[in-house]
């Protein structure tokens, strides 16, 4: 070798080990989750579900429209491995692949937005050779999550083969996201707009398998990637391996779309180029709190449709689920262990789902506060806190503007279901659905106060911990719940003290209490903020 | 008297185990324009950050026209800044940023503020993404200057820009000054500390060295002189305040410090025939200073 080749190799494999630097927490993260997740449902299927499956009601399991478009196609749910699949299958899939669109445009995108690209392509690595690198290791994380997810559930006494096409399914669908946000981050002018895009695209996907999975007629569907082609894999049962050609191919191609238009385009830019001026919009810039609500309106409408077009659906399929759940009570225990009980009734049915809302909810707002420590980082705020702006007024007023989405969010998802109930004939009232998902708030808010106190003792991580009480609490809700843990495990999640309204009455002294917990959290982490040192 | 703009009273500032900034007292009278030198990493910018309240002092205090600058509502309402490293909002064009920075700072002079545009020759259509250092550095100056605020912190405000740009800054500062306002400015172009400066505060490893006029800091600071003889060359090298003396057949050249009279006694007393004196430039001194601290 020449001295210039292994140069070459050396400024390669710099950039790969800077690619894992920036990857490798969040891989560990969702690869501990995505095993958990698996191991436990798989190790626990004895006990929650053991022999209490007659063929009778699996089949009408497997009928029901509502199920299948929620969960997706029962297919083996009498063995271990099939029920695994069906019970966490979805949510893995959106796990990995929003967790593949958000990180590949962090570390692709967002680098070069920063500038930070600007340095390394002045190196040796041209463009397509750099962002081949980040996709390579996105993708090894991927297969890294797969071979542990494939010999954990092999370990846990399913069968190989279906572990095998499970695992790959789900590793490749992550993969496509990754390929889909790299060609996104490509044509759009900045980070943001990469990423929406690259989320709207998983979005429409998953209402693809959703609406294939429900409607029989509507079923080729789910041909389309990236969620589609898992349902038909069918593993435990038919273990078929030709659905996934279709993400191999599309992931192939979006990949190299991705590395093509990479060199076609200028640095920092997009394909798609803004128009270079505009007469100055001037709403909403009058004042601190005025700003903070400009910011967080282009969110608020992607949240909003987001949750809007999930409760639209909870409630067209009102009907049909409570009916199903109705007629098979053995199910209606299953949903009841796992965190889902009343689902007999309409209101109990969105009781239980509007209660899933506070996860949502609490994570607009970890990351609306996230977005003002990101934009202290930065620098933004340097100058705006330069004038007689204090850091008090600067942070109550993003709590504000940030209670206020909340409210919005949780009136959206009320009206949506509303709106879908009242389309099928459900009996849902537009107050009783209000009044369910107002509850929720209290649960929220523990969100804005976990991440306000982030913001004051933690910046870098207010999203994180932002999320711990909303889905951390869910999460350790349903795990305690699985394995039958003591009362006091569960009793720590803010879930466990969150009233089944619209099926029963809010329990005030509760939400008091979480309201005050959040209050009091709002209070401190602010003080502390006004009092640390701006990390620029 | 009238407050002082910026005083400081055993500002202290430690990051762990480093120790940024030592003690400092500093007081810069209102309406001077006051520059602050110091290398990379004396602490300039955390003094900046302190009096800002963006950082709070490990120890001592500081005070803007006798504000506590803790308390930033108001000591606010009474500065502009411009950061060394100007970021903005990417999404805002540059009319929206100095609208929403006139919106939050301590007041505007709208006529003024449209005069600096036309003068610092920004286009303000553009979102703040596409800026470049010095536009960024533009848009940061016209909302200081335009705040026409009785105190102006400059942080390293003129490293992005072109020659012709500079000039307008200078410009700005002296129309600033004119107006009785105060400017405190951190600069590493010492040309332009040298042009607009009254008084300059020299900072090394956080602790304060001098505070002095451009003038002063010369008189403290070695003069080069270079003498040529018609005769023999005198001997210099035991004279207060000579150094660096290097001879040559009919010439000498030295560096002097202080007081001038012993050496132009000894020149004199020589036949000499040609005497040329050099003042030191800012730059040098500045060599000068934290030439010492590596030696």
């Amino acid at each position: 070798m020449t001295s210039s080749t292994l140069s070459a190799v050396a400024a390669g494999s710099a950039v790969t080990r800077l690619a894992v630097r920036q990857v490798r927490r969040g891989a560990l993260v969702i690869l501990a989750v995505t095993v958990g997740m698996s191991t436990l449902v798989a190790a626990t299927y004895l006990r929650t579900v053991g022999a209490g499956l007659d063929a009778g009601a699996l089949a009408a399991l497997a009928r029901n429209p509502a199920i299948r478009t929620l969960f997706g196609e029962p297919v083996a749910l009498d063995t271990a491995g099939g029920f695994t699949v069906w019970r966490t299958g979805t949510v893995l899939a959106v796990l990995l692949s929003v967790w593949g669109v958000l990180t590949t445009t962090r570390v692709t995108r967002g680098e070069e937005d920063t500038g930070r690209w600007d340095l390394l392509l002045a190196g040796r690595p041209t463009r397509p050779a750099l962002l081949g690198r980040h996709l390579a290791v996105l993708t090894a994380a991927m297969a890294l999550i797969g071979v542990t997810l494939s010999a954990a559930l092999i370990a846990a006494g399913t069968p190989p083969r279906g572990a095998l096409l499970h695992a790959t399914g789900l590793v490749l669908t992550g993969t496509l996201a990754v390929a889909a946000a790299a060609v996104a981050a490509q044509v759009f002018p900045a980070r943001a707009g990469a990423t929406g895009a690259a989320l709207g695209f998983l979005g429409v996907g998953l209402l693809a398998r959703m609406v294939g999975d429900g409607v029989p007629v509507l079923g080729w569907l789910r041909w389309l990637p990236p969620y589609g082609p898992l349902a038909l894999t069918r593993p435990y049962r038919d273990d078929r391996w030709a659905p996934l050609l279709v993400l191999v191919l599309a992931s192939i191609v979006l990949a190299g779309a991705a590395l093509a238009l990479a060199e076609r385009r200028d640095v920092r830019d997009g394909l798609l180029r803004p128009a270079t001026g505009r007469p100055p919009r001037r709403w909403l810039l009058h004042s601190v709190a005025a700003f903070a609500a400009r910011r967080t309106l282009g969110p608020l409408a992607g949240w909003s449709a987001g949750i809007g077009a999930y409760f639209l659906l909870i409630g067209l399929l009102a009907d049909s689920m409570t009916g199903f759940l109705a007629d098979n009570p053995r199910f209606a225990d299953l949903a009841g262990q796992a965190g889902f009980a009343g689902l007999g009734t309409v209101r109990g049915y969105t009781a239980t789902l509007f209660a899933l809302l506070a996860v949502p909810v609490g994570a607009f707002a970890a990351v609306r506060l996230a977005a003002l420590a990101a934009a202290e980082a930065s620098g933004r705020l340097t100058l705006l806190l330069a004038g007689p702006v204090t850091r008090t007024r600067l942070s109550y007023a993003e709590v504000a503007i940030t209670a206020v989405g909340m409210a919005v969010l949780v009136t959206v998802a009320a009206v949506a279901t509303w709106l879908g109930a009242t389309i099928v004939g459900a009996d849902l009232a537009l107050p009783a659905a209000l009044a369910g998902t107002w509850n929720v708030l209290p649960v929220a808010s523990l969100g804005v106060g976990a991440a306000v106190l982030a913001l004051g003792r933690a910046p870098h991580a207010v999203t994180a911990v932002g999320l711990v009480p909303t889905a951390g609490g869910f999460l350790l809700k349903v795990v305690a719940d699985s394995v039958e843990a003591p009362a006091w495990v569960s009793g720590l999640s803010p879930f466990a003290h969150l009233a089944a309204v619209p099926a029963a009455g809010p329990d005030w002294p509760a939400a008091a209490v979480i309201s005050a917990l959040a209050g009091v959290a709002v209070l401190v982490g602010a003080w502390g903020y006004r009092r640390r040192d701006l990390h620029v | 008297m009238a407050a002082p703009a910026i005083r400081t009273h055993q500002l202290t500032k430690r990051y762990g185990a480093l120790l940024a900034l030592d003690g400092l007292d500093l007081s810069v009278p209102a309406g001077e324009v006051f520059g602050f030198l110091g290398p990379n990493g004396a602490g300039k910018s955390t003094t900046i950050r302190l009096l800002l309240g963006l950082a709070r002092p490990t120890a001592g205090q500081a005070w803007i026209f006798d504000t506590d600058a803790a308390d930033v509502a108001t000591a606010h309402r009474l500065l502009a800044y411009v950061p060394a490293d100007v970021a903005l909002w990417p999404q805002l064009t540059g009319a929206e940023t100095l609208g929403l920075l006139a919106a939050t700072g301590p007041g505007v002079d709208r006529a003024y503020r449209d005069e600096l545009v036309d003068r610092f020759d920004l286009d303000l259509s553009k979102p703040a993404r596409t800026y470049s250092t010095g536009n960024r550095q533009k848009v940061a100056l016209i909302a200081a200057f335009s705040t026409r605020a009785p105190l102006l912190v400059l942080d390293e405000p003129t490293s992005g820009l072109d020659p012709l740009m500079e000039l307008q800054f200078r410009r700005a500062v002296a129309a600033a000054r004119d107006n009785g306002q105060t400017v405190f400015l951190c600069s590493h172009q010492l040309a332009e500390v040298e042009a607009v400066c009254d008084r300059v505060a020299i900072l090394r490893a956080g602790r304060l060295v001098d505070v002095a006029t451009v003038p002063e800091l010369r008189r403290l600071h070695r003069t080069e002189v270079a003498a040529h003889f018609a005769g023999p060359v005198p001997d210099l090298h035991n004279l207060v305040g000579v150094d660096n003396v290097t001879q040559a057949s009919g010439s000498v050249r030295f560096t002097l410090t202080g007081p001038p009279a012993p050496a132009l006694a000894a020149l004199a007393a020589a036949d000499l025939t040609a005497l040329s004196v050099r003042e030191p430039s800012l730059e040098e001194i500045f060599l000068d200073y934290y030439g010492e601290a590596t030696r």
